[in-house]
């Protein structure tokens, strides 16, 4: 927000931690969870919100659904809370070692699409949408279907990583074909 | 200690505020870093995920070993799995982000994952609503429960997980090398 932002492109900093204590810190925090109550998992409780949400309008369609009638969507448990955690873990982190800066896009954006925040939020709402359907067609998320999956040695934990990894791969390719500057 | 182990709100906090912090240090909240890994440009993330994965892995076949674990293995069908993932992973490619990533993204600052989330609420919206349409029918092909690979496979536990290892460290030298060429 300093700089002025038609200076340059801002090249793609190094993360805080490299990568294989990300990793192993990461690899820990999931056994911790697996031990201690449940692996992690983040997409469910956007259902739950969204049922809270429903009961106020048509309490009749969320009893005769299958999903959301069910008590684990009635109720904000471990998986809540967890989440919670998740966004003062991650808000703290970026406050203490001083990365937490107001942004509209990101460099790989900037690079192909140039600073048009407009269009990126257009594409991340749409983005957003298709991130969260996909996770319950799924079962879960990066977090509770491949993360946890592998882990547990899941059988299908295999083709959700195939799809999101081909998907992903395919797209991305289609929306950054430009590489902006990366710090090694 | 007891205390905190039996209160599943204390336990949540406590776990998910490690997991948060531990995805934006990472830099797996990062939506230039997964992008990069998706354009096979900067394998940083990708290499944290093998990491994580096999420390998980280990870590949890010991937990097993004394009888210390929880498990919650989906029983999603192989089919929904690999359409679901792949609904995913084109809102990954699109913008970098996964549902937990974008919430860490989301309050450190980051608008358009902001917005992202937003969208989460009406793809959770989308999935309900589908749900009899779309998601029962997917589910019932390729549909064989629980299953894992050491009982799928017919071999032992540690037998599955040295060989995924030792895939990982194939992959880990493979993305060395790539490093060092550009």
């Amino acid at each position: 927000m300093e700089e002025k932002k038609d200076a340059g492109m801002q090249p793609v900093a190094k993360a805080s931690l490299p990568w294989w204590l990300g990793g192993l810190l990461l690899g820990l925090i999931m056994v911790l969870a697996v031990w201690a109550y449940d692996p992690l998992g983040v997409s469910t409780q956007f259902v739950i919100l969204d049922t809270k949400i429903i009961q106020h309008f048509d309490a009749e369609y969320v009893a005769e659904h299958p999903v959301i009638s069910k008590d684990k969507y009635q109720s904000l448990g471990y998986g809540f809370w967890l989440d919670i955690g998740l966004l003062g873990g991650a808000l703290i982190a970026a406050l203490v070692v001083g990365r937490w800066k107001l942004q509209t896009t990101c460099s790989w954006w900037d690079a192909n699409h140039g600073k048009s925040p407009v269009l990126r939020f257009i594409t991340g709402f749409i983005g957003g949408i298709l991130i969260l359907f996909g996770s319950r067609v799924a079962g879960g998320c990066t977090s509770g279907m491949m993360a946890s999956g592998w882990v547990q040695l899941a059988v299908n934990a295999l083709p959700f990583t195939i799809g999101l990894f081909i998907a992903g791969i395919f797209v991305a390719r289609l929306v950054y074909p430009k590489s902006p500057e990366i710090e090694k | 200690m007891n205390m905190i182990l039996e209160n599943p709100i204390i336990l949540g906090l406590i776990i998910g505020a490690l997991f948060g912090a531990a995805l934006f240090l990472s830099g797996l909240a990062n939506p230039d870093k997964i992008i990069g890994t998706l354009r096979l440009k900067d394998l940083h993330a990708m290499r944290v995920i093998i990491v994580f994965l096999v420390i998980g892995m280990i870590g949890v076949m010991l937990l097993e070993r004394y009888g210390l674990e929880h498990l919650g293995i989906k029983s999603t069908g192989l089919l929904s799995a690999l359409v679901g993932g792949a609904f995913l992973g084109v809102g990954f490619g699109l913008t970098g982000y996964c549902p937990g990533t974008g919430l860490a993204c989301a309050i450190t600052g980051r608008i358009d994952a902001l917005i992202t989330v937003l969208g989460m609420f009406v793809g959770a919206y989308v999935y309900i609503r589908l749900y009899h349409g779309l998601v029962v029918p997917l589910d019932k092909i390729w549909d064989y429960g629980k299953i894992r690979w050491p009982e799928t496979l017919g071999i032992q536990h540690s037998v599955t997980i040295a060989i995924l290892v030792v895939l990982a460290i194939i992959c880990l030298i493979m993305t060395r090398c790539k490093k060092k060429a550009e």
